[in-house]
């Protein structure tokens, strides 16, 4: 399985925020999820993709390839969606694309078309009247129409409706059906992630925390409920944190297994939802 | 582009075209830089496939155009208006200057950010005008005896001299400003 992204040991330090020992594959034909709270580093990952920030030290590398010295080839194979408008506010869409058009080799209009059908965007409307759902359909038109192999989306479902995201997610879905192209988005919103992610990467604090396959953070993570007579400082080490009241404590495990040797039938053991996960996993770093 | 049609006006006032046709190709690259100088729309020319350095050239490439098409306007103004072909060493001039200042302005752009640029320009302008009113009265007339002197002269070689200066500044220039926008983070 090839990797589209490859990540090594990555630092980027500003003021008091830090990257730290980034290293991180994305596979090809997958939709890989990017988790972590706010501040945590996601943008800046991102950026680091996309050569707007330079890393301190350390690789990356996009197609195999090492992202400077082929930084155009690579984003000839890249659409990109940012949070917030980067297009000339004071353009149409049809301006715009017409701007756009001419940098990618292999734009396709009839898929720009199609897009914009199916989106229902206005053309000849200027973007600065374009709600914030429009807008994203609009960056997503031209980052889907020059047959872009790596999608990398920066938070594109925060402030748009459940209805759309839900259309956003199924968009999403029938773009990988050829296999062939891979999505890298990063949200803090968990539900997108359980509906549509074969990979989750969490980022926590600047450090990479884990990728793994969905169904794997499953069968790997469990949220544990008990009673207090239960923790003493030995049993405390099996847990990234705990969560302690008069009723009980709840806390989250990366080794279910273990679990279940060491509490048996003396505690419930639930599945955690990525929710859960970054819950504790911030509370464990406290 | 509403801007060319107001050049032809100042030509018809018969105000300085050296001063009209410098000062409005400025206002042209001003303006196109200011409005790419959001953050955003950075992100987005850095994330379409173009190197730094193409995005940086572009500019560079573009003040000379414009400023061909501002010349040129003037010629063809004051060949319709006051029926008089303009000396080319003037419009030499013009095409000089605008490249001195660019030279000066780009790297600047790049560096800082457009806000400081305009209080920078602000407090040269403060100063112009003390020295004008205080210590050279006839700062204005002094630039342009000098002016007329430098354009007056017969010497071609002496042209070619600064021409070929002004070039290097202009190249210089934009490799300085290569430098600083690859390192320049979004």
């Amino acid at each position: 399985m090839e990797n589209v992204i490859e990540f090594k040991h990555v630092y980027k330090s500003f003021g008091d925020f830090q990257l730290k020992d980034i290293s991180m594959t994305v596979k090809k034909g997958f939709i890989t999820g990017f988790i972590g709270g706010n501040g945590v580093g996601k943008s800046t990952t991102i950026k680091l993709m996309m050569n707007l920030l330079q890393p301190d030290s350390g690789s990356i590398s996009i197609f195999g390839l090492d992202h400077k010295a082929h930084e155009k080839e690579i984003k000839q194979r890249i659409g990109f969606v940012f949070d917030e408008n980067i297009f000339y506010a004071h353009l149409t869409l049809a301006e715009m694309k017409e701007i756009i058009r001419p940098c990618y080799m292999k734009w396709d209009d009839r898929l720009f078309n199609f897009y914009v059908e199916k989106f229902e965007l206005p053309l000849n409307k200027k973007i600065k009247s374009f709600s914030k759902g429009m807008m994203m359909k609009a960056s997503l038109s031209i980052a889907l129409s020059h047959h872009a192999e790596l999608i990398i989306m920066d938070e594109p479902t925060s402030g748009l409706d459940p209805i759309f995201r839900r259309e956003f997610l199924d968009i999403l879905h029938n773009i990988m059906q050829d296999g062939k192209k891979t999505i890298f988005f990063s949200t803090h919103i968990t539900t997108d992630l359980d509906r549509i992610a074969d990979y989750i990467t969490f980022i926590h604090n600047g450090e990479h925390i884990f990728t793994k396959k969905s169904y794997q953070i499953q069968e790997e993570y469990a949220i544990v409920k008990g009673g207090m007579e239960l923790l003493d400082r030995d049993t405390e080490q099996e847990f990234i944190s705990i969560r302690k009241s008069n009723a009980g404590f709840e806390a989250l495990t990366a080794n279910k297994a273990r679990i279940e040797d060491v509490f048996g039938d003396l505690v419930l053991i639930e599945k955690p939802t990525i929710e859960e996960l970054m819950f504790y996993t911030k509370k464990g770093a406290k | 582009m509403i801007l060319l049609p107001a050049l032809f006006v100042y030509l018809t006032l018969n105000i300085s075209y050296i001063w009209s046709g410098f000062l409005f190709s400025i206002v042209i690259i001003m303006n196109a830089f200011s409005m790419d100088e959001k953050v955003r729309i950075n992100t987005l020319l850095n994330s379409l496939p173009y190197t730094r350095r193409e995005i940086v050239s572009s500019k560079y490439i573009e003040v000379l155009i414009f400023t061909l098409i501002v010349v040129f306007t003037i010629f063809i103004g004051n060949l319709i208006i006051h029926r008089e072909l303009t000396i080319w060493i003037d419009l030499m001039f013009i095409v000089c200057l605008v490249m001195v200042s660019a030279s000066f302005i780009f790297p600047f752009s790049y560096q800082f950010k457009s806000q400081n640029l305009f209080k920078g320009s602000l407090i040269l302008f403060g100063i112009y005008m003390v020295l004008v009113n205080t210590l050279f009265r006839n700062l204005n007339d002094i630039i342009r005896e000098n002016v007329r002197i430098l354009l007056s002269l017969q010497n071609l070689k002496v042209y070619l001299l600064i021409l070929f200066s002004v070039i290097i500044l202009y190249v210089c220039s934009w490799l300085l400003s290569i430098r600083i926008y690859r390192k320049k983070e979004f």
